[in-house]
C-alpha cells in the first residue's frame, strides 16, 4: 500500500510541486525546465514559440519518442535505394577474370608498363653463390611461423599456396616484390610480369618495381596467388581498384594480418607461405631502392657487396627458407 | 510514490527489451565464435548478394583491432544488463540515460555497418542483418520505455501528496 511521504520528503515534494506550478506553460501542461519570468504579453509569445512538433510531442509522447527510430529506418532505406539505383548490383561478378587470383578488375588503367630489357632475366637468375654469400643479413626481417599445428594450405592447382596481397601504390609492396620474384624464381617461372612504381606522393615515392597483376607463375611444387588490390592511379581521391581478395583470401587476411604477425593489422604487403609462415610489410627498407631504375636495381642483384643485393637477396633468402621449411621443397641451385 | 516509480514502464517494454537483448546476445555470440574458429563456417547461403563470409572476413570486420562481432556481443551484454527487469525497476535517472545512449549507439553502428556492407563489401550478411534488426527494434523499445518513464514521472510529480 503506497503511503504519502512525510517529513523532509513531503516538504521537498511540496517545494517541487510549487515550482512546477509556477513554471507551467500556456498550454496548461507542466514542463521540467523552469522559464524566466518575462514582461508584456508573454503567454502569446510563448504560444507562438510552440512548434508543431512540440504540440505533437505533448499530445502523442510515445509516437514522438519514436521519431529517432523513424529517422534511422529512413536512412537505412535511403542507403538501400541509393545502392540499388546507382552502380553495379551487389556482388556482381566481373566480366573478365585475371590470372593470378582474386576477383576481376574494374579499373581500366592499371599503371603498369612493359619490363625494361634485361630486368626479368637478371632477377630470375640470381646466382645461388651470390645468394649463399649474402645469407641472412641483419636488417632483413624473416617470415613468422604460424605454428606446427597449422595445416598447409593448397592453391588452385593443389600445391602449397603462396599468397601475396599488396597494391601497386604501396612502396613497401614495391620493395617486397623484388624479393618475392627472386625467391619464387628458384621454384618456378614467372611470365607476364610488368613494370610499375609506387605512389609518387607516398613515403619512398616512385619506387620502381614489378606488378603481379596479369602475371602467371608455373611451378611443379608450389602455387603462387598474387592479389594486387589497387593501382597507383588516383581517381577521385582514391587509388583505383584492381583486384579484390576472394572470401578465402579475406579469411586468411583476417586471421593473420593482425597481431602477433604485425603491429598494424590490415597492413600490406601480406605474404602467406603455405599457411605456415607470414610476412607482413617489407622485409627491408624501401629506402635502398630510392632513385634507382629497374635496370639499376636488377644489375646489382648478383653483386654480393651491393647494398641493394644485400637487401633484396637477403629478403629472398628468408622467403626461400620459409618455403622450403613449409613445403619441404628445395629451391633450384640449392647445395 | 515508490510503488508508482517501480512500475514505471509497461510490462511489454520490460519483456520485449530483455528478449531482444537475448536474441542479440545469441546472434553475436555465434558470429564471435565463428570469427575466432572458422569464419567460413557460417551457416549462410552464398548467392552473390548474400555472402556472410565476405562480410565477416572483410577488412571492415575488425574495428580498432577488435572484431566487430565481439563488439556486438559486448554491446548486447551491456544492453541486457541495463534493460533487465531489475534495471527497468530502478529509479536511477542515470540508468535511463545510459540505456538510451547504448541503444542509440547501437542504432548508429547499424547505419555504419549497413553502409559498409552495401558500399564497401558489396555483400550482405544475414546473421549480421539479424543483429541489426534486433538493435533497431531495441532502440525503438528503449525510446518507448523512456517516453513511458517520463510520462509516469511527470504524473507522479504532478499528483498531489495524500
Amino acid at each position: 500500500m503506497p503511503k504519502a511521504p512525510s517529513g523532509p520528503a513531503r516538504a521537498a515534494r511540496a517545494t517541487r510541486s510549487n515550482q512546477r506550478t509556477s513554471s507551467k506553460n500556456p498550454t496548461g501542461r507542466s514542463s521540467f525546465s523552469a522559464k524566466r519570468p518575462t514582461a508584456g504579453p508573454a503567454p502569446r509569445r510563448a504560444e507562438a514559440g510552440v512548434t508543431r512538433f512540440t504540440r505533437f510531442r505533448r499530445s502523442h509522447p510515445m509516437w514522438a519518442a519514436l521519431v529517432p527510430v523513424a529517422l534511422v529506418v529512413a536512412v537505412l532505406a535511403a542507403l538501400v535505394v541509393i545502392k540499388t539505383t546507382s552502380g553495379p548490383a551487389l556482388a556482381t561478378p566481373a566480366a573478365s577474370t585475371v590470372t593470378g587470383g582474386g576477383a576481376a578488375a574494374t579499373a581500366s588503367a592499371d599503371g603498369t608498363s612493359a619490363l625494361p630489357a634485361g630486368v626479368l632475366s637478371a632477377v630470375t637468375s640470381v646466382s645461388p653463390a651470390t645468394l649463399a654469400a649474402i645469407g641472412s643479413p641483419s636488417g632483413v626481417s624473416s617470415p613468422v611461423a604460424t605454428g606446427t599445428r597449422t595445416p598447409v594450405i593448397d592453391g588452385p592447382d593443389g600445391k602449397p599456396e603462396i599468397l601475396y596481397v599488396g597494391a601497386e601504390f604501396c612502396p613497401f609492396c614495391a620493395a617486397q616484390r623484388w624479393a618475392v620474384v627472386v625467391a619464387l624464381s628458384r621454384f618456378g617461372t614467372f611470365s607476364g610480369l610488368k613494370a610499375t612504381h609506387s605512389s609518387t606522393t607516398d613515403v619512398y615515392p616512385d619506387t620502381k618495381t614489378f606488378s603481379f597483376y596479369g602475371s602467371t607463375y608455373a611451378s611443379p611444387s608450389i602455387d603462387f596467388v598474387p592479389v594486387e588490390e589497387q593501382t597507383n592511379q588516383v581517381v577521385n581521391g582514391t587509388y583505383t581498384t584492381l583486384q579484390t581478395p576472394t572470401a578465402g583470401e579475406e579469411a586468411l587476411l583476417a586471421k593473420y594480418d593482425t597481431a602477433p604477425y604485425t603491429s598494424q593489422p590490415g597492413s600490406i604487403p601480406f605474404l602467406d607461405i603455405a599457411n605456415k609462415f607470414i610476412a607482413i610489410g617489407a622485409s627491408y627498407t624501401p629506402q635502398v631502392l630510392q632513385g634507382l631504375s629497374m635496370q639499376a636495381i636488377a644489375s646489382q642483384l648478383n653483386d654480393k657487396n651491393s647494398v641493394v643485393a644485400t637487401a633484396i637477396d637477403g629478403a629472398a633468402n628468408q622467403i626461400t627458407a620459409a618455403i622450403t621449411a613449409a613445403t619441404g621443397v628445395e629451391p633450384h641451385g640449392a647445395a | 510514490m515508490a510503488t508508482m516509480e517501480r512500475r514505471a514502464v509497461p510490462g511489454w517494454i520490460t519483456v520485449t527489451s530483455f528478449a531482444l537483448c537475448a536474441v542479440a546476445i545469441g546472434l553475436s555470440s555465434y558470429l564471435t565464435i565463428t570469427h575466432y574458429t572458422d569464419p567460413t563456417a557460417l551457416a549462410c547461403p552464398d548467392t552473390g548478394i548474400v555472402n556472410c563470409t565476405a562480410v565477416t572476413t572483410s577488412s571492415w570486420s575488425i574495428l580498432f583491432g577488435v572484431p566487430v562481432a565481439l563488439l556486438g556481443l559486448l554491446w548486447a551484454v551491456g544492453m541486457a544488463i541495463v534493460s533487465s527487469p531489475w534495471s527497468w525497476r530502478s529509479t536511477a535517472r542515470w540508468l535511463d540515460t545510459v540505456r538510451t545512449a547504448l541503444a542509440a549507439a547501437g542504432a548508429a553502428m547499424v547505419l555504419y555497418l549497413v553502409y559498409i556492407e552495401l558500399f564497401r563489401v558489396d555483400a550482405i550478411c544475414l546473421w549480421c542483418t539479424g543483429v541489426h534488426l534486433t538493435a533497431i527494434s531495441l532502440f525503438a523499445v528503449i525510446l518507448a520505455g523512456r517516453a513511458s518513464l517520463s510520462q509516469r514521472r511527470a504524473l507522479a510529480v504532478d499528483s498531489p501528496p495524500r
